[in-house]
């Protein structure tokens, strides 16, 4: 049921949205099943790479004829110049890996603001590699790293090389040519803060840009790359990767716990991120009010068909997903024949996505649901697109001092009441903790009582913590209720920082994840989907439930797109049919 | 060192905020890191109170650690009246409490805070909704506890000073550091980031571990092994 209204951001427009509660958004599962929409910061990126026509050079191309050495791409961006700097390195196939904790690497690569000169050249030859181990300078935006997938490169260059294109379900099974481990932004190792960022590179300013483009760049070279390999090793039968195939080859990454605290520390962007996707749903839902352009149920029976296809083509061997995958491929089935039978019924019928929703509510999956709302929100550009401009948040928390502990009370039992319905008496309530690893510093998972670090446990469990100071101020409300916050915090200073997330996000719409983060049966994988279906990532295939695979930019355009006609609509990337050889 | 979450991400605020805005902050930081790297974190205790006024005792602790309980507690005051005062006595590294001052006037709240350094007298004040503050030194006239820190509230920057006259009455001003200057250095360090030296980089890596735990091949398996 929505029983929440919201206005939309445009002033002149007062429509009031039926938005999603919280209670219903924010359960775990649910965010796990998300998928990319027009809002994803990959999708914006793109968007404006294209419309603003960047222009992209490569001043430096040193690469020998295995591929390895220095390649340095010139931006040419709306606002400013960018230098991606790369570097190609020989890598032991026996030390490639994905980890965080990994030291070594195909690729290395930066993101610096303007042009680079020989000796910043050399300055970043001397610490880029290095990654966490290599400091850099506030010239430098993000650093970044990848692998080399030992299932398609090879395999790609040696068919370029013969003269052929690669078999199509070959790159289908992967979907990329290199994996990006990781990306680091945001001030860490001495790069420019986001402060710097937003402030001063507006083709970057919103959460991520930078990030996303350092990918981007990585799908262009590595292709590049292929194409420069299979000319060195066979110059007189070579051919270049076809156009089609290029845009259906992608980035691939491996996203393990290291982003899960991410999401926990930073609510109130996250909150930011989830109510823009629902002011997109809850605008497209209010659309249909009067009916819909039979147009527009043809793109979605069209567009719901791509989905079908694009879920069978996936292959992943953790048995949820693809059970998962097979039931939203069932449904959509479902709702593909409900599109072809009932079109100009659905034309004409008032509300018709919100009755299309609430069908699915009741009767079909939760991946299924998030599948349609993401397809709702395809159809109206028109409508969503400037919510683009709403992703990013001011993240200080406020405590409100003078608010009496009584209401403090009710503001934990009304906002957290998932926290309080939580049993922490129990062993599997709190059966695991967060640490980090004197290992690179990576996040993992303990069980508690049996492995070691519970007294170094990271502060994940907001419910636990909710729990504790809800109990604590109900029993400092029974001899002085007539007091306020500020003096609980001086007589409680432990509790400070809980209260204060307590009153910020009690004001936000949808506040924090609801889920008990150190429980037993706990699946960060859930954690780790979310934040990458705002990223705007595909092909989920989870590892473990810890880690994930997935792709990035497949189907996305390429850089001679730029400044074309472009149609964005390369979300769920199935497999292109070759018009060419 | 003990740090809740609350504690910690204050204390960020505050070290990054001063060395932003001009005010050495690591030199500070490396003090205090030396003082509170050897105890339990102490906060401040309210030992009085009425109405309009509160002395809160840092018990020779940091204001990193009870600068946020003093200017909650004093604004809560002030939301229910109209101005009052608080005495932070027996605390240190009273500069980092700008921070916890500026982040507060953006809710209109106005302040003006001072304390004794050596035979001088800071003095800052800001005015509500205003992003920096105005920071002087004057010769000191009044005695002053050597590690006192008073704070004025209320909602006008001149009624302030005009209520708290008689305690705001200091010599003649030697210093002042403009809100120009403190922009400048703000513009200065997010063009080119801000160096810390050998040795605050080596503590802080140091206490940074304190928080690691030993790595094993168990352990591997807790991240996706």
């Amino acid at each position: 049921m929505r029983k929440y209204t919201h206005k939309t951001h445009n002033s002149d427009d007062l429509t009031i949205l039926q938005m999603r509660p919280a209670s219903q958004v924010m359960q775990l599962e649910r965010l796990g099943s998300f998928h990319q929409s027009r809002l994803s910061f990959m999708r914006t990126l793109v968007r404006r790479m294209v419309a603003e026509n960047w222009q992209i050079s490569s001043p430096v191309f040193d690469l020998d004829e295995q591929g390895y050495g220095t390649v340095v791409y010139q931006v040419e961006a709306k606002y400013g110049t960018f230098s991606y700097v790369l570097f190609s390195h020989y890598l032991d196939p026996d030390n490639r890996n994905d980890r965080v904790i990994a030291d070594q690497w195909d690729l290395t690569m930066g993101l610096c603001e303007g042009t680079v000169d020989a000796e910043q050249l050399d300055f970043l030859r001397n610490n880029v590699p290095k990654q966490e181990a290599g400091r850099v300078d506030s010239r430098v935006l993000v650093l970044s790293r990848a692998n080399r997938s030992a299932r398609t490169f090879e395999y790609v260059v040696n068919e370029l090389a013969h003269g052929h294109q690669p078999d199509v379900d070959v790159i289908a099974e992967v979907g990329y040519l290199y994996r990006t481990t990781a990306a680091y932004g945001s001030g860490k190792l001495g790069m420019a803060d986001w402060e710097k960022v937003w402030t001063k590179h507006r083709d970057f300013a919103r959460p991520f840009a930078a990030e996303m483009f350092t990918c981007y760049m990585l799908r262009h070279f590595s292709m590049q790359q292929a194409d420069h390999l299979a000319s060195q090793r066979a110059p007189k039968s070579a051919v270049a990767l076809d156009e089609d195939i290029k845009r259906y080859i992608g980035i691939g990454n491996s996203t393990g716990l290291g982003m899960a605290p991410f999401l926990i520390n930073h609510p109130l962007l996250i909150n930011q991120w989830i109510e823009m996707r629902e002011t997109a749903l809850a605008t497209v839902i209010a659309a249909s009010a009067f009916g819909v352009d039979e147009v527009i149920l043809t793109r979605l029976d069209t567009a719901t068909q791509r989905v079908i296809q694009h879920l069978s083509e996936i292959i992943t061997t953790d048995e949820r997903q693809s059970n998962a995958n097979l039931l939203v491929r069932e449904e959509l089935q479902l709702l593909h024949l409900w599109l072809q039978e009932q079109g100009a019924v659905l034309a004409t019928k008032h509300y018709v996505w919100e009755s299309l929703t609430q069908y699915a509510e009741l009767h079909w999956g939760v991946e299924t649901q998030e599948v349609i709302n993401t397809l709702l929100i395809e159809l109206y550009p028109e409508l969503v697109d400037r919510l683009e401009e709403y992703m990013w948040v001011d993240e200080s928390h406020q405590v409100s001092p003078e608010m009496p502990v009584a209401e403090l009370l009710e503001v934990i039992e009304d906002k957290y009441d998932w926290a309080l319905a939580i049993d922490f008496s129990k062993q599997e309530s709190i059966g695991t903790f967060w640490y980090r690893s004197a290992e690179k510093m990576e996040p993992r998972l303990g069980q508690t009582n049996i492995d070691m670090g519970m007294d170094k446990e990271m502060p994940l469990g907001i419910g636990r913590c909710v729990r504790e100071c809800y109990d604590r101020v109900y029993d400092y409300n029974q001899t002085r209720s007539k007091q306020n916050v500020a003096h609980f915090i001086v007589q409680n200073p432990t509790y400070s920082g809980i209260v204060g997330r307590i009153q910020t996000m009690a004001q936000s719409r949808y506040g924090d994840i609801r889920e008990n983060l150190v429980h037993t049966d706990v699946l960060p994988i859930h954690l780790l989907r979310c934040k990458l279906s705002f990223f705007g990532v595909s092909k989920f295939d989870p590892r473990s439930r810890l880690w994930v695979r997935n792709t990035m930019f497949q189907g996305a355009p390429l850089i001679s797109d730029f400044g074309k006609l472009f149609v964005d609509d390369w979300q769920f990337p199935i497999k292109p049919v070759l018009t060419s050889g | 060192m003990g740090f809740q979450p609350g504690d910690y991400y204050d204390a960020a605020d505050m070290v990054v905020w001063s060395q932003t805005h001009g005010f050495d902050s690591f030199g500070r930081l490396m003090e205090a890191l030396a003082y509170l790297n050897t105890t339990a974190p102490i906060h401040a205790d309210l030992v009085q109170e009425d109405r309009h006024n509160y002395v809160l005792d840092g018990r020779g602790s940091s204001v990193l650690l009870c600068g946020s309980e003093a200017v909650d507690l004093i604004r809560s005051q002030v939301i229910q009246g109209s101005s009052a005062a608080l005495e932070l006595i027996n605390c240190y590294n009273r500069t980092f409490i700008i921070q916890r001052l500026v982040k507060a006037a953006q809710c209109n709240f106005a302040f003006v805070t001072c304390w004794r350094q050596l035979d001088c007298c800071v003095k800052v004040s800001i005015a509500a909704g205003a992003e920096l503050p105005e920071y002087q030194t004057f010769r000191m006239i009044d005695v002053f506890e050597p590690q006192s820190l008073r704070i004025f509230c209320g909602t006008d920057l001149e009624a302030i000073e005009t209520q708290y006259a008689p305690q705001l009455e200091f010599g003649t001003l030697v210093e002042s550091f403009s809100r120009t200057e403190m922009m400048d250095c703000y513009k200065n360090s997010v063009e080119h980031g801000i160096e810390i030296d050998e040795a605050l980089w080596q503590t802080l890596d140091d206490l940074g571990a304190r928080i690691l735990v030993e790595s094993t091949e168990g352990s591997r398996a807790g991240a996706g092994d």
